[in-house]
C-alpha cells in the first residue's frame, strides 16, 4: 500500500511518516499543497493524508483538483480547524475523513486503516482468503491459526493483495504501489519477493496470469 | 412631548425666539409708524384752522381781531381741548385774543424754545391742559400788517380723541400680530416635525441592525443625513471585517499552535518514558487551554457581532451531508424533513456549531437510523417573535433519567467510551441561550435521544 503525506510542518511531516512505515506503508511526502497536487495527481496512492493549511495551495483547493480530475483515492484531511464550517467545506471538496489537530498518531493509523478497508469494500480489519488471514490493524499474518513472520515488504505485497483479493494485479501496478517514489524500482524483483512470499506462506493463494501479472484467490477458485 | 435636550426643541426654540422678536419689533414700528400719521394729519386739520386764523385776523391798535367767527363748534365748547389763540410776544392780556372754548385760560408760549423763531417757521408739540387733556399744539408766528411786532399763533387739538383711534390700531395690531406668531410656531412645529422624519426612519433602521434584522442601512435619506448614513454603512463594514480578521487569526493561532502540539505528543509517546510522560500530559494541557481560550475569543468577537441570518436547513442539509460521508460504512439511514424559508436569526458558525454537535452525537450514537428536521416553532419561548425548531433524532441509547442536566455541563460525559470531548452539549445549550433559544433533550420515538433546539427566526425576506 503506498501512501502520500503531504504536511508543511518537518517535525509532523516526519512523524508521520515514520508511524507509517513502521505500519508497513510505502510512503511518499510532500511539504506543499502544489508538490502534494502534483503528486496526488501522477501517482497511484492508495490513500492520502492531507493537511489543510498548507503553503503554496491549500489543502481543500488541492483537493478539489485532485477530485476534479477524476482521482478517486481516499483522503484523509488533517485540521487544526474543528470547526464544522471546516469539515463541511472539507468534506465538500472530497474528503473522506478527518482527524482533528493535536492528535494520537494511533487514530491516524486507524483512520487510514478504515479508508483503506473501505475503499477495498472490506467490512473488517481482518481480510481472510482460504486458510490465510490477514489483519491490518495489528499487521499479523497467518496461515491456519499460526503466525506467518514477513518482511515489511512482503507484507506490503500480500496486504495490497488481499485489498484487492480476486482482481489481476499487473507487476507495474505492484511497483507502483509497493515502493516510495525514490525506490530504485525494477518490476524483476517482484518476482522474487513473489516467490519468498509463496515458499513462507506455504499454500497456493498467490497465482500468476501468464503475461498479465498475479492474482490472489482462494486455492480452490479457478481463476 | 418634545424633550428639552432635542433637536426639535432647539429647532422650534430658536424659531419661536427669533418670530416673537421680529412680531414685537414690527408690532412696535407699525404701532409708531400708525401714531405719526395720525399726528401728520392732526397737525394738518389744525394747519387749516391756523390758516383760517390768519386769513381773517387783523389788527387795531396793535391788538389782534377775528373778523369772522370759525366754522368749527369745537373751538366754543368750553375745555374740551380745542382751541386756538393770537397773542403778542410779551404776553400782554390785552394784546390777545383766542378762542371761546379757553374761557380765561390761556396757552403758554414759552414751551417751544427752539432757536429757531423766524417767521411763519411752525413748531409742534403737546400740552396739558386745565381739564387734563393732552394736547396738540402748533404754533406759528406772524408780524401782522400794521405793526412791527410779531404775533404767536397757536392752534390746539385734542390729542386724547386721536389716541383713542391709536390704541384702537393698536389692540388690532396685537391681535393680528398674536394670531401670525401663533401660526408661525405652527409652521414651525410642522417643519421640525417633517425635517426630522428622516432621523426618526434612521432610528428604526438602526435598531433593526442591532436586531440583526438588517445588515445596513438601505433606506435613501435626504443628502445631509445620507452622508451619515454611507459613514454608518462603511463603519458597520468595517466591523464586520474586524471581527473576520480577528477570527482568522483566531483560526491562524488554532493552526500555529496545534501543529506543533501534535508533534510533541507523538514524539513525546514514541520516547515513553518519564519525560514523555510529563511532556504527553502538559501537551494535553497545553491542548485544553488552547480550545477553551479559542471558543472564549470565538465568544468575544460574536457578542459583537450585528445583523445577519443564516438558512438553516441549508446549514442542517451540509453536515448532514458531511456525517453521511464520515459514517458512510455504517449505512445510517437519515430522515429528513426541512420546511423551505426557515432562517435562524445570527451567525452561520453558530448554527453550525450547534446543529453540528447535536448531529454528530446523533450519528455516534445511533443504532442506525437518524431523524433531522427543521421547522417553525409551535412552542414558542416568546409569542412576540418567531422562532425555529431545529430536531434531532436517533435510535441509539439515549440518556439514562436525569441525564439530561448533566449531558449539558460543561466538559461532563456520561460515557467515556467513544471520542469527544465532552464540550458538546453545554457548548450547544450555552450557544442557544446567547441568542435567547434552549435546548431540550427528550426520549425519542425511535428509542434513543430526541434532542429540540429552539432559536430565534429572522424575518422573512432578511438577508
Amino acid at each position: 500500500m503506498r501512501l502520500l503525506v503531504v504536511e508543511d510542518d518537518p517535525d509532523l511531516n516526519r512523524q508521520l511518516v515514520t508511524a507509517l512505515c513502521d505500519a508497513g506503508y510505502a510512503v511518499d511526502t510532500a511539504t506543499d499543497g502544489e508538490e502534494g497536487h502534483f503528486l496526488g495527481d501522477t501517482e497511484p496512492y492508495d490513500a492520502v493524508i492531507l493537511d489543510i493549511g498548507l503553503p503554496v495551495m491549500d489543502g481543500v483547493s488541492v483537493l478539489e483538483n485532485w477530485r476534479r480530475d477524476g482521482r478517486k483515492m481516499p483522503v484523509l484531511i488533517l485540521t487544526a480547524r474543528d470547526r464544522w464550517s471546516d469539515k463541511v467545506a472539507g468534506f465538500d471538496a472530497g474528503a473522506d475523513d478527518y482527524v482533528a489537530k493535536p492528535f494520537h498518531m494511533e487514530e491516524v493509523l486507524a483512520r487510514v486503516r478504515a479508508l483503506l478497508r473501505r475503499a477495498s469494500g472490506n467490512a473488517s480489519s481482518e481480510m481472510t482468503c482460504g486458510d490465510l488471514t490477514l489483519d491490518t490493524s495489528s499487521a499479523r499474518v497467518a496461515v491456519n491459526g499460526s503466525a506467518v513472520k514477513l518482511t515489511s515488504l512482503e507484507f506490503r505485497l500480500l496486504s495490497y493483495m488481499m485489498h484487492h483479493k480476486g482482481k489481476v494485479i499487473s507487476r507495474t501496478e505492484l511497483v507502483e504501489h509497493l515502493y516510495d517514489q525514490d525506490f530504485d524500482r525494477d518490476s524483476n524483483t517482484i518476482e522474487v519477493f513473489v516467490g519468498r512470499l509463496r515458499k513462507k506462506l506455504g499454500i497456493d493463494v498467490l497465482k500468476t496470469v501468464r503475461g498479465l501479472g498475479y492474482c490472489l484467490s482462494e486455492p480452490d477458485d479457478q481463476s | 412631548m418634545i424633550s428639552r435636550s432635542s433637536l426639535a426643541f432647539r429647532l422650534i426654540a430658536a424659531a419661536s425666539v427669533v418670530s416673537v422678536v421680529l412680531l414685537i419689533a414690527a408690532g412696535i414700528l407699525l404701532s409708531s409708524l400708525f401714531t405719526a400719521a395720525v399726528e401728520r394729519s392732526l397737525d394738518a386739520r389744525l394747519q387749516a384752522v391756523m390758516d383760517g386764523l390768519l386769513a381773517s385776523v387783523e389788527l387795531e391798535k396793535e391788538v389782534p381781531k377775528i373778523n369772522n367767527v370759525l366754522a368749527d363748534t369745537r373751538f366754543e365748547i368750553p375745555l374740551a381741548g380745542w382751541y386756538w389763540q393770537i397773542s403778542s410776544l410779551d404776553g400782554d392780556p390785552t394784546r390777545q385774543v383766542a378762542s371761546a372754548s379757553l374761557l380765561d385760560e390761556r396757552l403758554p408760549l414759552t414751551q417751544f424754545k427752539q432757536p429757531d423763531r423766524r417767521p411763519g417757521n411752525r413748531m409742534s408739540g403737546y400740552l396739558t391742559d386745565q381739564s387734563g387733556n393732552n394736547l396738540r399744539v402748533i404754533e406759528q408766528r406772524f408780524t401782522l400788517f400794521g405793526s412791527k411786532e410779531q404775533y404767536s399763533f397757536l392752534v390746539a387739538g385734542n390729542f386724547d380723541e386721536l389716541q383713542t383711534e391709536v390704541s384702537a390700531f393698536n389692540n388690532a395690531l396685537i391681535a393680528v400680530l398674536g394670531l401670525l406668531g401663533v401660526g408661525l410656531v405652527a409652521a414651525i412645529l410642522l417643519q421640525v416635525r417633517y425635517g426630522l422624519r428622516p432621523l426618526s426612519d434612521l432610528q428604526g433602521e438602526l435598531s433593526e441592525i442591532r436586531e440583526g434584522e438588517q445588515e445596513n442601512i438601505a433606506g435613501s435619506y435626504p443628502d445631509e443625513i445620507q452622508t451619515v448614513t454611507d459613514e454608518l454603512n462603511l463603519l458597520l463594514k468595517s466591523n464586520t471585517e474586524v471581527i473576520e480578521r480577528a477570527r482568522t487569526q483566531v483560526g491562524n493561532l488554532a493552526h500555529a499552535l496545534k501543529t506543533p502540539l501534535s508533534v510533541l505528543t507523538n514524539e513525546a509517546g514514541i520516547h515513553g518514558g518519564a519525560l514523555g510522560r510529563k511532556v504527553s500530559e502538559q501537551a494535553g494541557v497545553m491542548r485544553d487551554q488552547v480550545s477553551m481560550y479559542l471558543d472564549r475569543a470565538r465568544r468575544a468577537a460574536r457578542a459583537k457581532t450585528i445583523g445577519s441570518s443564516t438558512d438553516a436547513s441549508d446549514v442542517v442539509q451540509s453536515i448532514v451531508r458531511t456525517l453521511e460521508r464520515i459514517h458512510v460504512d455504517r449505512k445510517i439511514s437519515v430522515k429528513s424533513n426541512y420546511d423551505t424559508e426557515i432562517r435562524f436569526r445570527g451567525e452561520r458558525q453558530d448554527l453550525e456549531e450547534m446543529v453540528g454537535n447535536l448531529l454528530d452525537n446523533a450519528f455516534k450514537w445511533t443504532g442506525g437510523k437518524v431523524a433531522v428536521g427543521v421547522r417553525r416553532s409551535m412552542s414558542p419561548l416568546d409569542k412576540r417573535i418567531a422562532w425555529i425548531d431545529v430536531c434531532v433524532e436517533d435510535n441509539g441509547p439515549g440518556l439514562p433519567d436525569g441525564g439530561a442536566a448533566i449531558a449539558m455541563e460543561r466538559g461532563k460525559r456520561l460515557d467515556e467510551t467513544k471520542p469527544g470531548s465532552g464540550l458538546g452539549l453545554s457548548i450547544v445549550s450555552e450557544t442557544a441561550a446567547m441568542y435567547g433559544g434552549k435546548l431540550f433533550l427528550n426520549k425519542s420515538e425511535l428509542g434513543g435521544l430526541h434532542a429540540v433546539l429552539t432559536l430565534p427566526a429572522a424575518r422573512r425576506g432578511d438577508a
